[in-house]
């Protein structure tokens, strides 16, 4: 007999084609569905892809709404709005001198020898930037009054020329932000509803260019993003659903609507965080504390590490030109997808990627103008991709124009068989993916080979055996969920709020009981701001860091730090802790020196959840059935030409034995069992491969 | 074998009997993934925090023959000039070359740039035989010589410079020798460092090695062999195409480095380039004699500026090797500033002449590749403070901010403080806030310097001013080097000058000129330090500049009304 009050979670991540949703009930029991993005209005994109899982459900969308506990939503229109270009009208109040700092970028530029590229404005155009007299030195004492005047006229200036968002920067507000508060209670006074945003509380730390860059990027999304949310906020109440709404943040961590509103930064990078989660989930379900997990989709290979069961961070983000200086999952992007571009360059030579042929006109098999030949077309022609099921076979694929588009592009310059170009493509890509793998675990001082890897994502089953054989890894494992991971992650996560504070200090300088009383002081006003979102002491969670480094350094090591370590008499824990953390990565201390503070951080976690993928013990997932064109066998280019068996990842039950050369078919993604490889359908339902390992 | 099924050999070889190009590509890949671990190793176990932080290093992957099949490129003047050092290590030992055997050097005269660069080459055997060279330069914080660092002006002769290393043995089958690491550390007023940036050097070819070996174990000599001279060839190959992109004809230019105490005048170099529609001849004969400054350019160091100012000018860096040298032949004279006998100083040739060299060879093709030239970029001003801090322990500070602007070319205009064309970018310099709470000075303003970049249709980037004020209690020691004071950025097809570099201090309402390579210099309590950088070269005559972009730079503030005006013939 059913419940009557069965209830559900639900997470719903919309990406540029599609919204996936991810749907948990209280039994257990998994729904997922994907449905096409509506780039004019996502909000009504999201409702529309309720209704599809109310449908599934067999219960009208007023129905399904009020069974929804939690609501958890990831969207990418922050990452948009700043990778096209489309963010705020931004204004600056800035200390007078200083109105350059944002333009001069520190004196850097990325791809440093491409002299011949348009200079990127930054996102505050510079007749925007104004200036006010005011200076607080760097020990908090205030040097030069706030001409209070002065800030009222160049806010009305930025008010008459219709900004969307003014950013209050100024030196030395992390130490004292008396200025920049007292601008914003200029900017209320004035009665001007206007996006405001205060370096100093969205960057507590000492470093300009820093914390006036990473407030620019949150003024410049923050007005879409909040009109986003807000709007979808109502488009459920007017819906009837009560639902508590939570948004994935680039930490992995979620936050409530009106928090995730002010800080929109801090979702630039989210999308891929869900995968991470997710990543992190499954390699607890399989008692392993290291994964790598990559996500190779139509133009990027997302790589992140989960090392002792957590998803690996860093603390800063150059993206598009800018630097966003907040903590997020440290995902490395490769340049490689299945629109990456295969083509001889100018000495002669294959390369793929990083260019890539986008959506528009996309690879040549999509049949809309693309002429270039794409790693897509290689895997279609080598029949690794069954042209009629791609995307569920909502995208049929032109076998016949990836062949042209090789032939002309890459076969015959190279004097090979459209095969044989088409086997290079793939395995170049192939080596690419693990070469970036290598490079993500080795930079960190991780050996790749401790690792489990973890493949979602529509391109990256073609290339898992391989990439795992190529590394050294002895399991990889596919999530039968891959298509909808990132979706899935979100209900794997938990609320979290991070702050952190200047501290400056070597550590010979400073006792431990002021560094206990910075944290404690970080944490009581941690759980305040945990409590007003909902969350007793019951539900709450702090881990707390140190960002540490040598004096003459500049780059820091973050080292976590526990309640017992500060109670000490002495720093040596914490000091053995930091040594061995720098030892990992470089290979040697200074144990003559102290460490050097530059913050002390802390994380609080609002407890949401604890979720498990569904097992062959409890009803497994729902999803679409095979499609009419599948055929269970079919020829694939190895070399030669090989019929091979064709398997449905679906219909696989646990416990199943498959053994490669073999494809495993998805509507989202195909596997390449290589020869040799072992293939086992574990419990979860996910694939776990085990292939040849070199001697 | 590590590889997948699909690289058997056996697989490639029913249709290929030679080399194949899905194996080419591949080891290319491969090639270039290791060299950059060779770099991430260094960057992860460096000792010292100048290199940790500055990461004036790079690696590269050459053949027996000291050609350069793969580099990791973080300091652009460092590729060019490997091929030079290891060529003179092997001279010096060979055949006593060793499996196990790691060989150092930083002599200009045997290869080498200047003093600082420590170079370390391993060699890869496999089957016996020497089949590749796995070398590292690092920029040493220390190597003796009259001045702390190793840039000194007053310096007369290549010994004031620093300790001299010919080609030596570092590791002997496969064991440090402890002698050479305690005598190069013994000549370093930071030992320690040294000592820890010369170990992590190792550890950093070493691995270069191992993973080298692994890729012979998987490819075999002969593919491999066969691997690197079509890589060297798609590299000559590249580059032959690229000139044949530009018109032949015989190019003259000249630019100049400022005068300096120890010299007459402003020092000119010369060239002629001579391109025809494959190659190019690049001409220094000309050029004067050596001098008694350190702004001489080893051959080496020539040779890698004019490789960088090709690498600018090329479009595509997909190919980027020695290969490309084999189109590009460099002729000098013995004996003169550009290629000096010792004992001629050269610790500024990395950076000073560097500049000049790329800018005489930007200058030479301004009409020969029109679409690809640079106007002139703002040169290298930098100076260090030495004193006492607020708790009265001694500090040194490097002034690495406000870099000045880059030069403007055929498409766009030039960058703001994008600094020195020899290196542009880099690390990221020190914060405001940084320099205030750690040190006793206060900064009084930082921003863009109006009509500092040079007139054109595509304008130079703007440089910046920078005011600094010492508060200290005691006087404390500025030692300034740098370049550009004299010589301001070039415009180029029409396109005009930058306001040159521009530094003072002020004391008590007088202002004290601060000369480019002065020798150290008193900075009082509450002088206030001006500096003023470049902006970059115009492209391009001014009056062809659109309206749209001059209202633009007016409204921005990069351009003033008088200049809009005067200049660019705004009549608004």
């Amino acid at each position: 007999m059913q419940r009557p009050a069965k209830t559900v979670r639900v997470g719903v991540d919309i990406g540029g084609t599609f919204t996936d949703i991810v749907a948990i009930a209280d039994d257990g029991k998994f729904l997922i569905t994907k449905t096409p993005s509506i780039p004019e209005d996502p909000a009504q994109g999201v409702i529309q892809g309720l209704a599809l899982l109310a449908g599934m459900m067999d219960v009208p969308l007023k129905g399904l709404l009020a069974r929804i506990e939690l609501l958890i939503h990831g969207t990418t229109i922050a990452t948009n709005s700043l990778a096209e270009r489309k963010g705020a009208a931004v204004g600056m109040i800035t200390t007078e001198g200083f109105r350059d700092i944002l333009e001069l970028r520190e004196g850097t530029k990325g791809r440093r020898y491409d002299l011949r590229s348009e200079f990127p404005q930054p996102l505050v155009g510079r007749p925007w930037r104004r200036e006010v007299k005011e200076r607080i030195h760097w020990n908090g004492e205030i040097g030069l009054k706030l001409d209070e005047r002065a800030v009222c006229d160049e806010l009305k200036t930025l008010r008459d020329q219709e900004m969307e968002a003014v950013v209050v920067g100024f030196l030395h507000s992390h130490v004292n932000p008396v200025h920049e508060l007292r601008v914003r209670e200029l900017i209320r006074n004035l009665g001007w509803d206007v996006y405001i945003v205060l370096s100093h509380e969205i960057l507590g730390i000492e470093g300009e260019y820093d914390r006036f860059s990473t407030a620019a990027v949150n003024a410049y999304v923050g007005p879409k993003l909040s009109g986003y949310l807000l709007n979808l906020e109502r488009n459920l109440r007017d819906a009837d659903a009560l639902v508590p709404l939570l948004i994935m943040q680039s930490t992995g961590g979620l936050l409530p609507v009106e928090e995730a509103s002010r800080y929109s930064v801090g979702c630039i990078t989210s999308g891929p965080a869900g995968g991470a989660i997710a990543s992190a989930l499954f390699g607890r379900l399989h008692s392993r504390t290291k994964i790598v997990a990559y996500d190779t989709g139509g133009t990027t290979t997302d790589i992140s590490l989960i090392d002792e069961g957590i998803p690996v961070e860093r603390s800063k983000t150059q993206l598009e030109d800018s630097k966003i200086s907040v903590p997020s999952i440290d995902i490395q992007v490769i340049g490689l997808g299945g629109g990456s571009l295969a083509r001889i360059d100018a000495g002669g030579i294959l390369t793929l990627g990083p260019d890539s042929a986008g959506a528009h006109p996309g690879p040549a098999s999509y049949g809309r103008g693309g002429e270039q030949p794409t790693l897509t077309d290689a895997n279609l022609v080598l029949g690794y991709l069954n042209p009629d099921a791609f995307l569920g076979g909502r995208l049929p694929l032109y076998r016949d124009l990836a062949h042209k588009a090789i032939l002309k592009a890459i076969a015959n310059p190279l004097g090979l068989s459209v095969e044989d170009a088409s086997l290079a493509i793939h395995t170049l890509a192939s080596s690419r993916i693990a070469e970036g793998i290598r490079t993500a675990t080795i930079r960190r001082g991780l050996d790749p080979r401790d690792f489990a890897l973890i493949s979602f994502g529509g391109a990256g089953g073609a290339h898992a055996d391989a990439v795992s054989r190529e590394l050294s890894i002895p399991l990889a494992i596919v999530p039968r969920e891959a298509a909808v991971f990132s979706a899935f992650g979100f209900l794997a996560a938990d609320v979290r709020l991070d702050s952190q504070r200047s501290c400056g200090k070597l550590l010979s300088e400073i006792s431990p009981g002021d560094l206990a009383q910075i944290f404690s002081e970080l944490e009581n006003k941690m759980k305040e701001r945990l409590q007003a979102i909902g969350f007793g002491p019951d539900r709450v969670r702090f881990a707390s860091f140190l960002d540490c480094r040598y004096l003459r350094q500049v780059s820091t090591i973050e080292v976590s730090i526990s309640k017992k370590m500060l109670a000490e008499q002495d720093f040596s824990v914490l000091i053995s802790a930091y040594e061995a953390k720098y030892r990992q990565y470089y290979g040697h201390t200074h144990s003559n020196e102290a460490p050097f503070i530059e913050s002390c951080r802390v994380s609080g976690y609002g407890l949401v959840s604890n979720v498990r993928p569904p097992s062959a013990n409890n009803g497994g997932t729902q999803t679409s059935g095979r499609p009419h064109s599948f055929r269970d066998r079919r020829p694939v280019f190895v070399g030669e030409w090989v019929e091979v068996p064709v398997y449905w990842f679906d219909d696989l039950s646990s416990g199943t034995e498959l053994a490669g050369l073999a494809l495993i078919e998805s509507s989202t993604t195909t596997v390449m069992l290589q020869p040799g490889s072992q293939a086992l359908v574990d419990e979860y339902g996910s694939l776990q491969i085990s292939g040849v390992l070199p001697l | 074998m590590t590889a997948p099924f699909l690289l058997r050999k056996d697989v490639f070889q029913q249709n290929t009997p030679t080399l194949d190009p899905i194996t080419l590509s591949v080891v290319r890949y491969k090639l270039l993934a290791i060299v950059e671990e060779v770099v991430d190793v260094m960057a992860r176990t460096c000792f010292s925090p100048v290199l940790n932080t500055s990461r004036d290093f790079s690696a590269a992957i050459l053949n027996p023959e000291s050609r350069l099949i793969a580099q990791a490129e973080r300091v652009p003047i460092h590729m060019g000039a490997l091929p030079f050092a290891v060529e003179s290590m092997i001279s010096a030992f060979a055949p006593d070359i060793m499996e196990g055997d790691v060989l150092l050097a930083n002599d200009p005269y045997w290869g080498g740039s200047h003093l600082p660069d420590i170079t370390l080459a391993a060699p890869v055997f496999y089957d016996e035989e020497i089949c590749l060279w796995v070398s590292i330069r690092a920029h040493q914080g220390d190597i003796g010589g009259i001045s702390p660092g190793g840039y000194s002006p007053s310096a007369m002769e290549i010994w004031h410079e620093g300790i001299r290393l010919p080609p030596m043995k570092f590791v002997e089958c496969g064991y440090v020798r402890q002698d050479v690491l305690r005598m190069i550390c013994a000549n370093s007023r930071t030992p320690a460092d040294t000592h820890g940036d010369l170990l992590a050097q190792l550890s950093s070819v070493n691995q270069g090695v191992k993973r080298l070996v692994q890729l012979f174990d998987r490819y075999r000599a002969a593919v491999m062999q066969e691997c690197c001279d079509a890589i060297l060839s798609a590299g000559e190959r590249a580059m032959r195409a690229q000139i044949a992109q530009w018109s032949p004809g015989v190019y003259e230019a000249v630019s100049y480095l400022d005068s300096n105490p120890l010299v007459d005048g402003a020092l000119p170099i010369k060239v002629r380039i001579t391109l025809d529609d494959r190659s190019a001849e690049v001409d220094f004969r000309d050029c004067q004699d050596q001098v008694r400054s350190f702004v001489n350019s080893p051959l080496a160091n020539t040779v890698a500026a004019v490789n960088v100012a090709f690498m600018y000018l090329s479009e595509s860096h997909d190919a980027q090797n020695d290969g490309c040298a084999r189109a590009i032949h460099v002729l000098t004279r013995k004996g003169s500033i550009v290629d000096p006998i010792a004992p001629a100083p050269v610790a500024a040739s990395t950076t000073l002449t560097a500049s000049v060299i790329i800018e005489t060879v930007m200058k030479a093709l301004e009409h020969a590749a029109p679409q690809h030239v640079l106007a002139g970029f703002a040169r290298r001003f930098r100076f260090a403070i030495s004193g006492s801090d607020r708790k009265n322990k001694r500090f040194i500070w490097h002034h690495f901010a406000n870099r000045g602007g880059a030069g403007a070319h055929h498409r766009a205009d030039g960058w703001c403080n994008l600094g020195v064309m020899q290196n542009p970018g880099g690390s990221p310099s020190q914060s405001v806030e940084r320099t205030e709470s750690a040190y006793p000075f206060e900064v009084e303003r930082y921003c863009l310097r109006p009509d500092s970049g040079g007139a054109g249709r595509k304008r130079g980037g703007c440089g910046g001013i920078y005011i600094l004020r010492y508060e200290g209690q005691a006087a404390a020691t500025i030692t300034p080097t740098g370049d550009g004071v004299e010589v301001a950025p070039y415009g180029l097809a029409g396109g005009g000058d930058a306001l040159a570099n521009a530094y003072h201090i002020e004391r008590a309402g007088k202002i004290i000129k601060l000369g480019a390579t002065e020798a150290h210099m008193d900075l009082m309590p509450g002088d206030r330090i001006i500096c003023k950088s470049a902006g970059g070269g115009g492209y391009g005559t001014p009056t062809d500049r659109s309206e749209g972009e001059i209202r633009r730079d007016l409204e921005y503030g990069y351009v003033s009304v008088g200049i809009a005006k005067k200049v660019y013939g705004y009549r608004k």
